[in-house]
Protein backbone atom coordinates (compact mmCIF):
# COMPACT_ATOMS: atom_id res chain seq x y z
CA UNK A 1 0.00 0.00 0.00
CA UNK A 2 1.59 3.43 -0.91
CA UNK A 3 1.59 6.78 0.67
CA UNK A 4 -1.81 7.95 -1.08
CA UNK A 5 -4.09 5.83 0.95
CA UNK A 6 -4.77 5.40 4.89
CA UNK A 7 -6.47 2.18 5.48
CA UNK A 8 -9.94 3.62 7.26
CA UNK A 9 -12.56 1.04 8.30
CA UNK A 10 -13.24 -3.30 7.89
CA UNK A 11 -15.85 -3.43 4.92
CA UNK A 12 -17.54 -5.83 7.65
CA UNK A 13 -18.65 -3.01 9.81
CA UNK A 14 -20.66 -1.11 7.22
CA UNK A 15 -23.97 -3.45 6.11
CA UNK A 16 -24.78 -2.41 2.32
CA UNK A 17 -26.62 0.96 2.56
CA UNK A 18 -24.99 1.67 5.60
CA UNK A 19 -22.55 4.87 6.50
CA UNK A 20 -20.25 4.92 9.23
CA UNK A 21 -17.59 7.58 10.13
CA UNK A 22 -13.98 7.56 10.57
CA UNK A 23 -11.94 9.87 11.45
CA UNK A 24 -8.45 9.84 9.84
CA UNK A 25 -5.47 12.48 10.27
CA UNK A 26 -8.03 14.65 11.86
CA UNK A 27 -10.93 14.64 9.13
CA UNK A 28 -14.03 13.51 9.80
CA UNK A 29 -14.80 11.03 6.63
CA UNK A 30 -18.09 8.83 6.37
CA UNK A 31 -17.84 5.94 4.48
CA UNK A 32 -20.83 4.68 2.68
CA UNK A 33 -21.70 0.88 1.79
CA UNK A 34 -23.54 1.63 -1.86
CA UNK A 35 -24.41 -2.18 -2.70
CA UNK A 36 -21.01 -3.58 -2.07
CA UNK A 37 -19.35 -0.36 -3.63
CA UNK A 38 -17.60 2.42 -1.12
CA UNK A 39 -17.36 5.93 -1.47
CA UNK A 40 -15.81 8.13 1.00
CA UNK A 41 -17.92 11.69 1.68
CA UNK A 42 -16.69 14.75 4.34
CA UNK A 43 -19.15 14.29 7.46
CA UNK A 44 -20.61 17.49 7.54
CA UNK A 45 -23.84 18.61 5.42
CA UNK A 46 -23.04 21.34 2.88
CA UNK A 47 -26.05 23.02 4.05
CA UNK A 48 -25.50 23.52 7.91
CA UNK A 49 -22.69 21.15 8.97
CA UNK A 50 -24.77 18.02 10.64
CA UNK A 51 -23.28 15.15 10.50
CA UNK A 52 -24.42 12.85 7.21
CA UNK A 53 -24.04 9.63 8.48
CA UNK A 54 -27.24 10.36 10.95
CA UNK A 55 -29.02 10.91 7.95
CA UNK A 56 -30.34 7.90 5.01
CA UNK A 57 -28.52 6.72 2.23
CA UNK A 58 -30.30 5.41 -0.80
CA UNK A 59 -28.62 4.29 -3.28
CA UNK A 60 -25.93 6.83 -4.38
CA UNK A 61 -28.30 9.49 -2.54
CA UNK A 62 -27.61 10.90 0.72
CA UNK A 63 -29.78 13.02 2.94
CA UNK A 64 -29.00 14.94 5.94
CA UNK A 65 -31.34 14.44 8.61
CA UNK A 66 -31.26 17.90 10.31
CA UNK A 67 -33.13 19.99 6.75
CA UNK A 68 -33.09 16.80 4.17
CA UNK A 69 -30.40 18.47 1.96
CA UNK A 70 -29.51 15.36 -0.71
CA UNK A 71 -26.07 15.41 -2.29
CA UNK A 72 -24.83 12.33 -4.71
CA UNK A 73 -22.31 10.74 -2.79
CA UNK A 74 -20.24 9.67 -6.09
CA UNK A 75 -19.78 13.11 -6.74
CA UNK A 76 -20.24 15.39 -3.83
CA UNK A 77 -22.90 17.37 -5.72
CA UNK A 78 -25.45 19.29 -3.75
CA UNK A 79 -28.94 18.36 -5.45
CA UNK A 80 -31.57 19.95 -3.28
CA UNK A 81 -31.41 22.47 -0.41
CA UNK A 82 -33.50 22.48 3.05
CA UNK A 83 -37.05 20.91 2.84
CA UNK A 84 -39.05 23.68 4.53
CA UNK A 85 -41.08 22.97 7.46
CA UNK A 86 -44.33 23.72 8.99
CA UNK A 87 -45.72 24.10 11.98
CA UNK A 88 -49.25 23.99 11.31
CA UNK A 89 -51.71 25.65 13.14
CA UNK A 90 -49.46 25.50 16.34
CA UNK A 91 -49.29 28.84 18.06
CA UNK A 92 -46.34 29.24 19.92
CA UNK A 93 -44.85 31.45 22.62
CA UNK A 94 -44.02 34.98 21.60
CA UNK A 95 -40.57 34.82 22.33
CA UNK A 96 -40.20 31.33 21.12
CA UNK A 97 -41.55 32.21 17.77
CA UNK A 98 -40.19 35.36 17.32
CA UNK A 99 -36.63 33.39 17.77
CA UNK A 100 -38.17 31.29 14.55
CA UNK A 101 -38.55 33.87 12.65
CA UNK A 102 -35.24 34.57 13.14
CA UNK A 103 -33.59 31.44 12.53
CA UNK A 104 -36.00 31.62 9.39
CA UNK A 105 -34.66 34.73 8.42
CA UNK A 106 -30.97 33.87 8.65
CA UNK A 107 -31.28 30.51 7.14
CA UNK A 108 -32.77 32.30 3.75
CA UNK A 109 -28.95 33.30 3.28
CA UNK A 110 -27.43 30.15 3.90
CA UNK A 111 -26.28 28.25 0.51
CA UNK A 112 -26.15 24.82 0.17
CA UNK A 113 -22.40 23.69 -0.99
CA UNK A 114 -21.63 20.64 -2.71
CA UNK A 115 -19.86 18.09 -0.37
CA UNK A 116 -16.23 16.92 -0.69
CA UNK A 117 -15.33 13.40 -2.10
CA UNK A 118 -12.20 11.25 -1.46
CA UNK A 119 -11.14 8.17 -3.56
CA UNK A 120 -11.30 4.62 -2.14
CA UNK A 121 -10.09 1.14 -2.75
CA UNK A 122 -10.57 -1.75 -1.13
CA UNK A 123 -8.16 -4.57 0.19
CA UNK A 124 -7.81 -7.64 2.03
CA UNK A 125 -11.21 -7.24 3.13
CA UNK A 126 -10.74 -3.16 4.41
CA UNK A 127 -11.83 0.34 3.11
CA UNK A 128 -9.17 2.80 2.23
CA UNK A 129 -9.38 6.26 1.80
CA UNK A 130 -7.09 8.66 -0.15
CA UNK A 131 -5.02 11.06 1.80
CA UNK B 1 -26.64 22.42 -8.40
CA UNK B 2 -27.50 21.12 -11.66
CA UNK B 3 -30.29 20.83 -13.16
CA UNK B 4 -29.80 17.24 -14.78
CA UNK B 5 -28.40 15.37 -11.76
CA UNK B 6 -31.32 16.64 -9.81
CA UNK B 7 -33.45 15.16 -12.48
CA UNK B 8 -31.86 11.66 -12.79
CA UNK B 9 -32.64 12.05 -8.01
CA UNK B 10 -35.95 12.58 -8.60
CA UNK B 11 -36.70 9.82 -11.30
CA UNK B 12 -35.00 7.48 -8.85
CA UNK B 13 -36.94 8.03 -6.11
CA UNK B 14 -40.24 8.71 -7.80
CA UNK B 15 -39.75 5.46 -9.52
CA UNK B 16 -39.53 3.53 -5.90
CA UNK B 17 -42.93 5.57 -4.95
CA UNK B 18 -44.59 4.50 -8.12
CA UNK B 19 -44.02 1.37 -9.15
CA UNK B 20 -45.87 -0.18 -6.23
CA UNK B 21 -49.16 1.48 -7.15
CA UNK B 22 -48.88 0.48 -11.06
CA UNK B 23 -47.51 3.10 -12.46
CA UNK B 24 -44.57 4.03 -14.42
CA UNK B 25 -43.15 7.06 -16.18
CA UNK B 26 -44.67 7.87 -19.15
CA UNK B 27 -42.65 6.29 -22.20
CA UNK B 28 -42.86 9.77 -24.12
CA UNK B 29 -39.16 10.66 -23.27
CA UNK B 30 -39.41 14.53 -24.08
CA UNK B 31 -42.34 14.90 -21.79
CA UNK B 32 -40.88 13.25 -19.25
CA UNK B 33 -37.78 15.38 -19.66
CA UNK B 34 -39.82 18.55 -19.51
CA UNK B 35 -42.24 18.10 -16.81
CA UNK B 36 -39.28 17.09 -14.41
CA UNK B 37 -36.78 19.51 -15.20
CA UNK B 38 -40.08 21.79 -14.46
CA UNK B 39 -40.14 19.72 -10.83
CA UNK B 40 -36.70 20.59 -10.49
CA UNK B 41 -37.19 24.38 -10.95
CA UNK B 42 -40.28 24.26 -8.41
CA UNK B 43 -38.23 22.82 -6.36
CA UNK B 44 -35.53 25.38 -6.29
CA UNK B 45 -38.16 28.06 -5.83
CA UNK B 46 -40.05 26.64 -3.00
CA UNK B 47 -38.23 24.12 -1.76
CA UNK B 48 -40.72 20.60 -2.50
CA UNK B 49 -41.20 19.20 -6.10
CA UNK B 50 -44.78 20.29 -6.79
CA UNK B 51 -46.99 18.59 -9.60
CA UNK B 52 -46.25 21.04 -12.82
CA UNK B 53 -49.36 21.53 -14.21
CA UNK B 54 -51.58 22.52 -10.81
CA UNK B 55 -51.66 26.10 -9.14
CA UNK B 56 -49.67 26.51 -5.55
CA UNK B 57 -52.45 28.04 -3.42
CA UNK B 58 -50.30 28.78 -0.28
CA UNK B 59 -52.81 26.63 1.52
CA UNK B 60 -50.34 24.11 3.22
CA UNK B 61 -52.99 21.11 3.81
CA UNK B 62 -54.00 21.38 -0.13
CA UNK B 63 -50.20 22.29 -1.72
CA UNK B 64 -49.73 18.77 0.14
CA UNK B 65 -51.53 17.08 -2.08
CA UNK B 66 -50.26 18.00 -5.30
CA UNK B 67 -46.70 16.95 -4.08
CA UNK B 68 -45.05 14.79 -7.22
CA UNK B 69 -45.78 12.42 -7.11
CA UNK B 70 -49.33 13.15 -6.16
CA UNK B 71 -51.30 9.87 -7.05
CA UNK B 72 -52.17 8.54 -4.04
CA UNK B 73 -54.48 12.10 -3.24
CA UNK B 74 -55.85 11.61 -6.92
CA UNK B 75 -55.83 7.67 -7.16
CA UNK B 76 -59.07 7.54 -8.06
CA UNK B 77 -59.27 9.59 -11.04
CA UNK B 78 -55.81 8.88 -12.13
CA UNK B 79 -56.79 5.14 -11.75
CA UNK B 80 -59.88 6.00 -13.98
CA UNK B 81 -58.13 7.84 -17.35
CA UNK B 82 -54.81 6.01 -16.54
CA UNK B 83 -52.20 8.43 -16.06
CA UNK B 84 -51.54 11.37 -13.73
CA UNK B 85 -53.07 15.11 -14.44
CA UNK B 86 -49.49 15.90 -16.39
CA UNK B 87 -49.06 12.80 -17.60
CA UNK B 88 -45.40 12.07 -15.83
CA UNK B 89 -46.79 8.83 -14.69
CA UNK B 90 -48.79 6.22 -16.34
CA UNK B 91 -50.86 2.89 -15.98
CA UNK B 92 -47.89 0.23 -16.41
CA UNK B 93 -49.38 -1.40 -19.30
CA UNK B 94 -49.67 1.78 -21.12
CA UNK B 95 -47.81 2.27 -24.40
CA UNK B 96 -48.89 4.82 -26.19
CA UNK B 97 -49.56 7.74 -23.80
CA UNK B 98 -51.22 9.69 -26.62
CA UNK B 99 -54.31 7.70 -27.03
CA UNK B 100 -55.95 8.17 -23.52
CA UNK B 101 -58.44 10.28 -23.46
CA UNK B 102 -57.85 12.98 -20.59
CA UNK B 103 -61.58 13.01 -18.78
CA UNK B 104 -62.57 15.47 -16.28
CA UNK B 105 -63.45 13.52 -12.74
CA UNK B 106 -67.41 13.99 -13.53
CA UNK B 107 -66.98 12.14 -16.30
CA UNK B 108 -65.71 8.95 -14.58
CA UNK B 109 -68.33 9.03 -12.07
CA UNK B 110 -66.21 11.35 -9.73
CA UNK B 111 -67.09 14.32 -7.89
Amino acid sequence: MGDKFIRAISTEEIAPGGMKTVDLAGREIVICNCGGTYYAIQRRCGHMNAPLELGTLDGKYVTCGMHCAQFDITTGQALSGPVPTDLGNERLPPRVAAMMQNVAMQMQHVRTECIRTYETKVEAGWVHVAQ
Amino acid sequence: MKTESRKEALQYFFEKVVGPMGFKFTPDFELKDFLLEQEVMLEAKHGIPFCPCQPIRRDRARDMQIVCPCIPFHREHFDAIKRCWCGLFVHKDVIDPNSLPQLPPKDVGLG
